[in-house]
């Protein structure tokens, strides 16, 4: 059914403004878009080709809006991923303490998905060291307990942006070698909810 | 889900109105250029059907049909005597507007006032016709009337909580101060009613959709239907982004709620769309505007995009800045125009859509403001503006929709129109000067069981922001007292200082036409019949002729 075999669906997280769109359009086309600030509307699909180990993976990326409008809705963008890249703004404590629910409702409906914690806009930092809003350490002792990897990147500098997608791609590829053996079935693309008329009771 | 496609309301509603809620044959007065068209035979009319909602224009948005509304119904069976009085008052009205419009009180507000009782009069019944300018100053009010042109629009709950304002709150809220207060006891008032507020120089529209209140205080010359109208459009623009259902289902839980959390980062779009309403004529008009191209290469198109269909796809649309190149829609499933200019507005308000494939709920609210579909949304080539629009009702079907637009790209491909079409995206407009009338400036044509209209470019002496917008105000004019609900008009002529206006209005289609000041009526007639004959020899060219279903 699908034109683009997609290997693994990797989704972007946080709340808005944080530098989801920044950080794909980096990695992707390994460019930063300067201007206002335009806002994703629902989530943005692209398709990337890479190679780890010799072995070609696809992933596909969905850049997620991360507004409270859509929330109710982004169970379908996130369901059945292999990683969630789960942002939040280094230069913005706000955006970390909101993790907690992106990490909650993965661990509760996708068991499979892999955890990145990514702290966004590090060249800010770099600039100023009293920017930082988040701290390291406390980062770190949160991953390590949801057991995700962290990253901190710019999408500005590109600074560690490819080492956050080559290390999701290599994982996927670990990942799968291993699940293949546990188990049977993928992911059910067709597979439907009872209503595209989601619930709107979110609050 | 294919069964939700079946649950809309609107269309089947207003799908009845075949025969145009104006259909008045009389007005086809022997001074008319060319007998009475029958709908469907003018130029601009599909050969296969239409591919839109049937409507009547702007009252679609503000007759009760939609919930209650202020105007009332037309005045059916009036002769060829009323019509002449009729048009001995608009010419008064006209040449007392002849300060071109500006922001002063109109004459013909007042008679709409009287006919209506449900408004409030604020300002002193005395100064409205000393405030009428005359002569000389006539020019600078004219340029001040138009640096001053604003239009304060916001959003409030019911429970008078701020959902949007377009100018920021604090400007909005100092302008309005006193009017804040009498809009309390509006809302005691019942509910989906359209009332204003006439203070001098300015006039507050009200419009009551519950949950929500829209209010706009306005320095323009609009007639407050029009005023009503684009404030309807603001509201559907927020059930596009909710759906109806879950905008009610909040305010029931909660009467109180901050609506502008979930609105977040939708301000631009909104914005985007009150400035799309000043400048474009699709919205006053209720249709759309084609991209002009080769009949062959458009039809082309449109078989490409029929046959890259998908189950779940409702509506498959190809546009560029506002133009329509294509629209294919499921058999037995119409877009209306209001839905169409939702989804024009969106695709324009926003760069995001220029990177990868955007997949996002919508809610098509003339067409079921229950419920989400999701579209998809690419351009076709990055340096292009040929943007893919593809409708569809399962939420769950992105890859194959995706795979719709690789099709729909391989055949555009294999058919060899891709070059064509790319041509003709060079040449977004023709210019006036193609029908060959000398002191034709500009026009608009609207085939009405199309619902497509063409316009050419808008060319000196309309050369500024303001010049333009002042053109568009005078097709405004003229489109509000040829709709105007307790006494429109067919047949508008208009010799003003700085240019002559035409307005006809017949069952089947809408013409504006703007001349130089300098043609006589005689002239003007003759050269509309010229108009007329050109665009039938240009309609495959500038029209849908061949709008195609899956
Ligand atoms: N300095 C700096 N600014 C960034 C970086 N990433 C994003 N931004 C800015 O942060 C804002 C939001 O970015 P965007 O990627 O659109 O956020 P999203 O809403 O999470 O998709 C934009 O104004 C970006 O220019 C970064 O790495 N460094
Ligand atoms: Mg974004």
């Amino acid at each position: 059914m699908s034109g683009q075999r997609v290997d693994a669906k990797v989704v972007m997280l946080g709340k808005e403004y944080v530098g989801k769109t920044s950080l794909v359009e980096r990695y992707v086309h390994n460019r930063f878009l300067v201007g206002p600030y335009q806002n994703t509307i629902g989530a943005a699909f692209v398709a990337k080709v890479m190679s780890v180990a010799g072995r070609t993976v696809t992933l596909g990326i969905w850049d997620t809006a991360g507004s409270e409008r859509y929330e109710a809705m982004s169970r379908i963008y996130y369901r059945g991923a292999k990683a969630a890249i789960v942002c939040y703004d280094l230069t913005d404590s706000s955006s970390f303490q909101q993790e907690n629910l992106w990490v909650h409702e993965l661990q509760n409906f996708e068991e499979h998905c892999r955890i990145y914690l990514c702290g966004t806009k590090s060249d800010l930092l770099d600039e100023d060291r009293r920017k930082r809003g988040v701290d390291f350490h406390d980062v770190q002792d949160y991953a390590d307990e949801i057991k995700a990897e962290l990253f901190e990147t710019s999408s500005k500098t590109g600074q560690n942006v490819d080492e956050l997608f080559q290390k999701v791609a290599e994982d996927y590829v670990h990942f799968t070698a291993f699940q293949v053996m546990t188990e049977e079935k993928g992911v059910d693309l067709s597979q439907k909810s009872g209503t595209y008329f989601y619930s709107c009771c979110h609050h | 889900m294919a069964a939700d496609v079946h649950k809309k309301k609107s269309w089947e509603v207003s799908n009845g109105l075949l025969a145009p809620a104006d259909g008045q044959h009389v007005a086809e007065r022997s001074e008319s250029p060319t007998p009475g068209l029958a709908q469907g035979t003018e130029p601009g009319a599909g050969q296969e059907g239409a591919m839109f909602v049937h409507t009547r224009s702007y009252e679609d948005l503000t007759s009760s049909e939609d919930g209650g509304a202020a105007s009332q119904s037309p005045e059916e069976g009036q002769g060829d005597q009323d019509d002449q009085i009729k048009m001995e008052q608009i010419s008064k009205d006209f040449s007392e507007l002849s300060t071109q419009l500006t922001g002063v009180v109109l004459d013909f507000e007042e008679e709409m006032r009287q006919s209506k009782d449900d408004k409030l009069d604020l300002s002193p019944q005395t100064s409205r016709h000393d405030s009428v300018l005359s002569g000389k100053e006539e020019e600078d009010v004219t340029m001040d009337a138009w640096r001053m042109h604003q239009k304060h629009v916001f959003v409030l709950s019911e429970a008078g909580k701020p959902v949007y304002s377009r100018y920021g709150s604090e400007e909005a809220l100092s302008s309005t101060m006193g009017v804040m207060m009498a809009l309390v006891s509006f809302l005691e008032a019942e509910k989906n009613a359209i009332r204003s507020i006439h203070a001098d120089g300015y006039k507050v529209v009200f419009v009551r959709r519950s949950p929500l209140v829209l209010v706009a205080v306005a320095r323009t010359r609009q007639s407050e239907q029009d005023i009503a109208h684009e404030l309807l459009y603001i509201y559907y623009q927020i059930l596009s982004l909710l759906t109806w259902t879950q905008l009610n289902h909040i305010f029931q839980q909660k009467q109180n709620y901050d609506l502008r959390r979930l609105l977040a980062g939708s301000e631009r779009i909104t914005d985007n769309l009150l400035d799309l309403m000043a400048r474009d004529p699709s919205f006053l008009m209720g249709a759309a505007r084609c991209l002009p191209m080769a009949a062959g290469v458009r039809d082309a198109v449109s078989t490409s995009l029929q046959q890259a269909r998908a189950k779940s796809l409702v509506f498959s649309i190809l546009l560029s800045r506002n133009q329509l190149v294509s629209l294919v829609r499921k058999k037995d499933q119409f877009l209306h125009p209001i839905d169409l200019h939702l989804l024009f507005n969106l695709i324009s308000s926003s760069s995001s859509f220029r990177e990868g494939e955007a997949w996002t709920p919508i809610c098509l609210p003339k067409f079921n403001s229950c419920g989400f579909f999701h579209a998809h949304i690419s351009y076709l080539e990055q340096d292009t503006d040929l943007c893919l629009l593809l409708v569809s009702t399962d939420r769950e079907d992105f890859f194959t929709v995706s795979d719709c637009k690789r099709r729909f790209q391989e055949r555009l491909k294999k058919r060899g129109v891709y070059h064509a079409l790319r041509e003709a995206l060079l040449t977004p407009f023709y210019s006036v000067s193609q029908v060959g009338i000398s002191d034709l400036r500009h026009f608009i044509y609207k085939s009405k069981s199309s619902g497509l209209f063409t316009s050419p470019e808008i060319e000196a002496p309309y050369v500024s922001e303001e010049e333009k917008e002042r053109l568009l105000g005078l097709y405004q004019y003229l489109h509000s007292r040829a709709h105007n609900s307790s006494r429109p008009l067919k047949n508008i002529y208009f010799t003003g200082q700085n240019e002559n206006l035409l307005a006809w209005v017949t069952s089947a289609f809408e013409l504006y036409v703007c001349f130089s000041p300098l043609t006589t009526k005689a002239a003007a007639v003759g050269a509309v019949n010229k108009l007329m004959k050109w665009i039938r020899r240009e309609e495959d060219h500038l029209f849908i002729l061949m709008p195609q279903t899956y």
